[in-house]
């Protein structure tokens, strides 16, 4: 799971084609190392083949065959492990001195660079198949001087140095990867937790924050900039809503104005335009139910009231609900049942919002209910916490629209026409239980709706 | 009925002082918040109608003033604050009703006839109108010598009906009374309890006493006073 989240993740490619780009580097940089090396070391071998040569020519022009076979033979004995072999042959050919046989076949290397391979004795006897390098010169008496080198030793020296260069390279992809691992752990989770931050944000309240760390960093600085975008996205939201509450309040006075200078026409209109006027009336007061409807919204939402909390007693209160709707629910032919537990549940908060609210959620219910269907109210305490539950037998709200309910004036397509409402309901509910910290949620009655409020005790 | 309006806003002055003449009540009207003060203290008045944002002295100081110079006037508040605890805060500085701005002219007058009764109300046992009678103390009752079993809501809806007899009663005043919760219902339940009352008190009787005042309230009234 986790795995597979960091494999997937942007910073885990980074670092992978981090990683082969290192890769690729450290290995021009040691195979140039290891041309270098060997270039060095091939050079040395030259250079020593060279002066030996020098050497030689030296002792033969001064003291002739007997020089060379003298210079031979000390330096044969000098170096017990010598790497140098020699052979002076005359102008026929024949061998004049040296250790080796005879004049050796060979191919040439360019630059007047001799190479073959024979068999030598290794200092404990055996033979051994080694490669040479060597390099001729023809002296003034037309004899011609042969130094050979084995270079096994540059070879395996070489192939050690590639071995441990190739081990290196191992080390840094393997290190590459761990790091680009660890580093693209920790950065997701970082990503992580601002993800779930975010999340709860955006299904609660949205006035919270992401919070700082204080590690300070490209995170904390993403931190910052998504606290002010929240920030931004919040005020321009209360703006929105600050113009239609406004609009509301505005327009209530005159509004309030035409309905009173209607209700003084409907005194002394004729009695044929009677109903008429009676019918702009209820429209009228439609309106301002409305408006009224959104200020008290925007009033619980200012959370003005939280000043007036008290302790109240719950249970009364949903009493007093199903009280009022009964006899509406009695005349759809409903059966509405009640279940109160033994004690008295109190909580702190304002009597009339607590009951508007249960009173909100009840019409529905009943309203949204056909004939001879059940609406039950029942009433517990789980814990810390009091809950309202309210099922129905009606038509049920499909899933997907539970969260759309709660936003102002939004109404279930299936009911819009059919039932009286102005969509305001739900988000008063919503509004009064997020200024008592508490919660309400919608579940699937079978059939119908279940609402579910939970209050803190 | 002599009113006294402490109301410095024009527009609103004149369109109470209007609705007020035409129902056959006569209004003074006064701007200034002292002015109103010194007008209420010569108890002239049957009910007064206070703004409470006025110059030089504000409705809520008046109100404790009058009350502490025993001026017991019946007062209804009228602001455009219509948040719980200013109203709370009206009612405790000795304000008898409130009534948040922009309102009804219906709303106004059914509750100015609801103070000026609760005023001249006596201490009474019995409530009787027409031939419906209500005895506060056994809590029975009857409709010519016939007995009615009350719900306890049912009792108090009635009663509140009865002692404003002849007064329109708006919906939300009976929320405020009878079931003592400022809200507000989506639905007209109200009606349903209305007609549960009329089917009890009216149905088998020749006079309809509990009458529906549309785009108003209701009202409880002898047929014979009307």
């Amino acid at each position: 799971m986790i795995l597979n989240r960091i494999f997937t993740t942007y910073t885990f490619r980074f670092m992978f084609s981090y990683v082969l780009v290192l890769g690729v580097a450290v290995f021009i940089m040691l195979a140039s190392v290891y041309a270098l090396y060997s270039y060095e070391q091939f050079s040395r071998v030259q250079e020593s083949i060279a002066h030996e040569l020098d050497q030689l020519e030296l002792h033969y022009r001064e003291h002739g065959e007997q020089g060379v076979r003298d210079y031979m033979d000390d330096e044969k004995s000098r170096a017990n492990l010598s790497r140098f072999f020699y052979i002076l042959v005359d102008a026929d050919d024949r061998k004049v001195a040296g250790d080796l046989d005879a004049w050796p076949s060979f191919r040439e290397f360019g630059r007047g660079w001799l190479a073959f391979e024979r068999e030598v004795l290794a200092w404990d006897g055996e033979a051994e198949h080694r490669e040479f390098m060597a390099r001729s010169r023809t002296l003034a008496d037309g004899s011609r001087l042969l130094v050979a080198r084995h270079y096994s030793d540059l070879i395996s020296n070489a192939k050690l140095m590639l071995r441990m260069l190739a081990r290196g390279m191992l080390i840094t992809v393997v290190l590459g990867v761990i790091g680009g691992a660890w580093t693209s752990l920790t950065m997701l989770r970082e990503v992580e937790s601002i993800n779930r931050a975010v999340r709860t944000i955006m299904e609660g309240d949205l006035s919270e924050r992401i919070p700082i760390t204080g590690r300070g960093g490209d995170m904390e600085v993403l931190v910052l900039n998504f606290n002010s975008l929240l920030d931004r996205i919040q005020s321009l939201m209360a703006g929105v809503r600050q113009v239609s509450d406004n609009i509301a309040h505005d327009l209530r006075t005159p509004l309030t104005r035409l309905r009173n200078h209607l209700s003084n026409l409907e005194q002394h209109c004729k009695p044929e335009n009677r109903e008429e006027v009676q019918a702009m009336l209820a429209e009228a007061d439609g309106l301002l139910a409305t408006f009224s409807g959104l200020l008290r919204i925007a009033q619980v939402e200012s959370g003005h009231r939280r000043a007036g909390f008290g302790p109240v007693n719950l249970s009364a209160i949903v009493q007093d609900v199903v009280e009022l709707y009964e006899p509406l629910a009695q005349d759809k032919q409903q059966q509405i049942t009640l279940n109160l537990p033994d004690e008295k549940i109190n909580i702190t908060g304002d009597r009339d919002l607590l009951f508007q609210a249960i009173a909100n959620v009840l019409d529905n219910a009943i309203k949204y209910t056909p004939e001879a269907g059940q609406v039950s109210v029942t009433m517990r305490q789980h814990g810390s916490q009091a809950v309202v539950e309210v099922i129905d037998s009606g038509v049920g709200i499909p899933e997907e629209k539970y969260d759309k309910v709660f936003e102002r004036f939004y109404r279930v397509e299936a009911s819009r026409g059919q039932q009286s409402g102005n969509g305001l309901g739900l988000s008063l509910v919503a509004a009064v239980m997020k200024l008592h910290d508490g919660k309400i949620s919608l579940h699937a009655g079978k059939p119908g709706l279940q609402v579910r409020l939970l209050f803190s005790v | 009925m002599h009113i006294l309006l402490i109301e410095d806003d024009d527009a609103v002055a004149a369109f109470i002082q209007k609705g007020l003449a035409e129902s056959g009540h006569s209004a003074e009207r006064v701007t200034d918040g002292r002015e109103g003060r010194d007008a209420a203290m010569e108890k002239r008045h049957d009910v007064l109608v206070v703004d409470r944002m006025l110059p030089h002295l504000d409705g809520l100081s008046i109100i404790s003033q009058l009350r502490q110079s025993g001026v017991n006037t019946p007062v209804l508040i009228l602001s455009a604050l219509g948040e719980v605890d200013d109203r709370v805060s009206g009612l405790k500085a000795g304000g008898d009703d409130y009534l948040v701005k922009p309102f009804a002219f219906d709303e106004l007058l059914a509750r100015i006839e609801a103070l000026r009764r609760r005023q001249e109300a006596i201490p009474q046992t019995r409530l009787k109108v027409a031939d419906l009678e209500m005895d506060l103390l056994s809590h029975k009752v009857t409709r010519a010598g016939q007995n009615f079993n009350l719900q306890p809501r049912e009792y108090r809806l009635l009663e509140y009906l009865m002692k404003h007899a002849g007064q329109v009663v708006t919906r939300t005043m009976l929320l405020e009374n009878v079931w003592d919760y400022h809200f507000d219902p989506q639905t007209n339940v109200i009606d349903v309890h209305i007609s549960r009352l009329r089917q009890k008190i009216d149905k088998e009787f020749d006079h309809q006493l509990l009458t529906t005042v549309r785009g108003v309230g209701y009202m409880l009234q002898d047929p014979a006073d009307a």
